[in-house]
């Protein structure tokens, strides 16, 4: 189906039309670089790799943040060692496990920075703090150590505990 | 525009959907993304979240083990608070403000060392390291030699090897890593003999090739004789014999290649240039004396040091003198030769100036004494010192040893501080800066080093009492009266002698308590001139010679990896 004006039309993997404003779709790179590419957009973009529910998160965010002020490269450092979310983007992640990696990595593949950025903080925040085996019932990582190799580990990162 | 969903359009097959035999709660999602994606999710985490990661799996043991992720800690931690201080410190050097983490191999502030071609850093190693650096905390590993006690053991530290030399055993080579085992030795003589004169100095350098380390021993008859050790194929040959060089027994040297620079004990300096045999055979020319000075009133202890810049090399001798004034004072005599062996220029500089805290910073007054050169002398001295007060830094006493690694001179003190100067050395001017204080002992120091990266580490005679001391925020506060705060130093703590480490106040650890109580009453002073020359450190080592009982030496080795 062909979009009109300033509205654009995603179809995603699950086959589910989306209209989208441009300027919301253009907070991905992909489909912003694609349609520079393409000059205008007359057909439907079909996002391969994202199912509906996802796909609506993702617009959801993009739609919230599309007035952001684009990525600086500058404040890399203190991007990085705050692990701070704002209100609005954790109400947005409060969704269970599956989600929330399925929106990490659509973003990742439509190239969307900033959400790529609070998916992958919201799982940092649920690791920060815990011990392993704290870590391992919250993402049922199966241990594949020997108890030999776990206690060598153990022992090689010690240095690091009286932080 | 109505929205179209499949249930619409009967052609279009339902996508299968994923099978759910599992419950949720049970299925491991997160690795099922990709290695790229999780290590971006870990490059949001501190260290201690880092180091539970690497125990959950052998996937997670790999990916927060990444050496992007440690290399960008380790700059964060380390790299840029110091490129920050250094740039509100001197604001107009950087164009730059702030230094960005750059993956691509980097040669940023000193930190070449770390970043070499073709070699990848492990950095978490590199973290680790300077984190233990930064805590004191190390390994120690001792080593006895038994002593005679007519001739003292000589030690020396270069390229993570250890050279200790003595008439009984000659020179020997120990890896700083795993001490206990020698790695090469050759004996000093063709055939022992007791006549043959006993080692008076050593130094060593890297060679004239990568895996070669030059070792030169001075001799009590003034001979001198350059060894080379290959560091791939552990041979440890003699590269050249220099009978009766210098008058008398040779007490100081330092070796940069192809140079080389002694004292000897009738306070003569010569200069030596040691080139490469050019037939390829490997052997050395003989070496060529370049100049050869005289002093008239310099005193122990002494610091050498040579260093290339350039088209020139810089030669520095830091000696000790009395000063009516100020008590204990430094020189610095800084000769400048050309890569011909010409020299370029002379400069004396002294610390007694910058004793006096109400000097100007123009102000500066020479000394006659120090190094007369036949050629080049250092002009008629005037003192026109009027200052009003007392100096600030009065020493009654002569250091009880001198390091010199520019910009930075220290010297220990039996008074339990050390002193730490700044030389500036311009095209125009040798000047010292800088002096200040350093608290921190809690008895005599008898030892001190420094590195050309500001850190320093001291030794008190008293035993246990190792300091780590970071002298860079000296740079920063060049020219403010900004002190080195209290605590800028830290005690090493080798965490496997936890049990038997004993408190600074001079207490003797219990098993030599027994025989060695009675020798070491006697024994302080003559040990405090023999605690020179036994300190070394690199990145990764401090390395100390001391007396464990009056026969026998402790080679300690304290590894912070």
């Amino acid at each position: 189906m062909a979009a009109s004006g300033n509205l654009l039309t995603f179809v995603s993997a699950d086959n589910v039309h989306i209209e989208v404003e441009r300027d919301v779709a253009e907070r991905s790179l992909l489909i912003k670089n694609m349609l520079e590419d393409l000059g205008e957009a007359t057909e439907d973009i079909p996002i391969p790799n994202v199912n509906e529910p996802v796909l609506r998160k993702v617009i959801e965010w993009c739609r919230h943040h599309k007035n952001d002020p684009p990525a600086s490269t500058e404040d890399e450092d203190s991007r990085r060692k705050t692990t701070d979310i704002d209100e609005w983007d954790q109400k947005f992640t409060q969704v269970d496990q599956e989600m929330l990696f399925e929106i990490i990595l659509a973003a990742n593949y439509l190239d969307i920075k900033g959400l790529l950025d609070v998916g992958c903080k919201t799982v940092a925040n649920m690791i920060k703090g815990k011990s392993p085996e704290e870590i391992r019932k919250t993402f049922n990582i199966q241990n594949d150590f020997t108890p030999e190799e776990e206690d060598q580990i153990r022992r090689e990162n010690e240095w690091a505990e009286d932080r | 525009m109505s929205k179209r969903s499949y249930i619409d359009d009967p052609l279009i097959p339902h996508p299968p959907k994923r099978p759910r035999t599992i419950p949720r709660d049970h299925v491991d999602q997160i690795s099922s993304l990709s290695d790229e994606l999780l290590i971006h999710i870990l490059s949001f985490l501190p260290i201690p979240s880092l180091l539970a990661c690497q125990q959950l799996s052998r996937r997670f043991h790999a990916l927060a083990g990444d050496a992007e992720l440690w290399k960008r800690q380790y700059y964060s931690r380390w790299v840029r608070p110091r490129a920050r201080r250094l740039a509100n410190a001197r604001r107009t050097l950087f164009s730059h403000p702030e230094i960005e983490y750059s993956p691509r191999v980097s040669t940023w502030l000193d930190h070449g060392h770390l970043a070499k071609e073709g070699m990848s850093t492990n950095w978490k190693r590199q973290y680790r390291l300077r984190h233990n650096w930064s805590r004191g905390v190390c390994r120690v590993t001792e080593i006895e030699f038994p002593q005679s006690p007519r001739r003292q053991m000589l030690v020396s530290f270069c390229a993570g090897i250890v050279f200790t030399a003595d008439s009984d055993h000659g020179l020997r080579a120990w890896p700083a890593e795993k001490p206990e085992h020698c790695l090469a030795r050759i004996p000093l003589a063709n055939s022992p003999s007791p006549a043959f004169p006993a080692p008076t100095a050593m130094a060593a350098a890297s060679g004239p090739q990568q895996g070669l380390v030059d070792v030169t021993l001075g001799f009590e008859d003034g001979r001198f004789n350059i060894y080379t050790l290959d560091t791939t194929t552990l041979r440890l040959g003699v590269r050249f014999s220099c009978v009766e060089c210098a008058d008398g027994a040779i007490s100081t040297m330092a070796s940069c290649f192809p140079f080389l620079l002694l004292v000897s004990e009738h306070k003569v300096l010569s200069l030596y240039e040691t080139k490469q045999d050019m037939d390829g055979a490997g052997g050395l020319l003989a070496p060529r004396l370049l100049t050869s000075l005289k002093a008239d009133s310099i005193l122990e202890p002494i610091s050498l040091s040579i260093r290339a810049t350039g088209p020139k090399i810089i030669t520095s001798i830091v000696y000790s003198f009395y000063h009516i004034g100020c008590g204990w004072s430094l020189g610095i005599q800084e000769l400048q030769f050309g890569l011909d062996g010409q020299q370029i220029s002379s400069r004396l500089a002294t610390t007694a100036d910058c004793h006096y805290s109400t000097v100007s910073p123009g102000f500066r007054s020479r000394s006659k004494m120090g190094f007369r050169s036949a050629s080049y002398g250092t002009g008629p001295g005037s003192r026109q010192n009027t200052t009003q007060s007392g100096p600030s830094i009065s020493h009654h006493e002569p250091p009880t040893s001198v390091s010199y690694s520019h910009p930075y001179l220290l010297t220990s003190h039996a008074d339990n501080t050390l002193t730490v100067y700044l030389v500036v050395s311009t095209s125009t001017s040798l000047s010292v800066k800088g002096c200040q204080r350093l608290w921190g002992h809690t008895s005599s120091v008898s030892a001190v080093q420094v590195s050309d990266r500001g850190k320093a580490v001291s030794v008190s005679s008293r035993g246990d009492d190792i300091r780590i001391w970071e002298l860079e925020s000296l740079v920063s506060s060049l020219g403010g009266q900004k002190a080195l705060r209290d605590g800028n130093s830290i005690r090493i703590s080798p965490e496997n002698r936890l049990g038997r480490r004993h408190d600074g106040l001079g207490m003797v650890p219990e098993a030599s308590l027994g025989e060695a109580n009675a020798a070491r009453s006697i024994d302080i002073p003559h040990r405090l001139a023999r605690m020179r020359g036994c300190l070394g450190f690199d990145d990764e080592r401090v390395l100390l010679l001391r007396e464990k009982t009056a026969w026998t030496q402790m080679l300690e080795c304290y590894d912070f990896t």
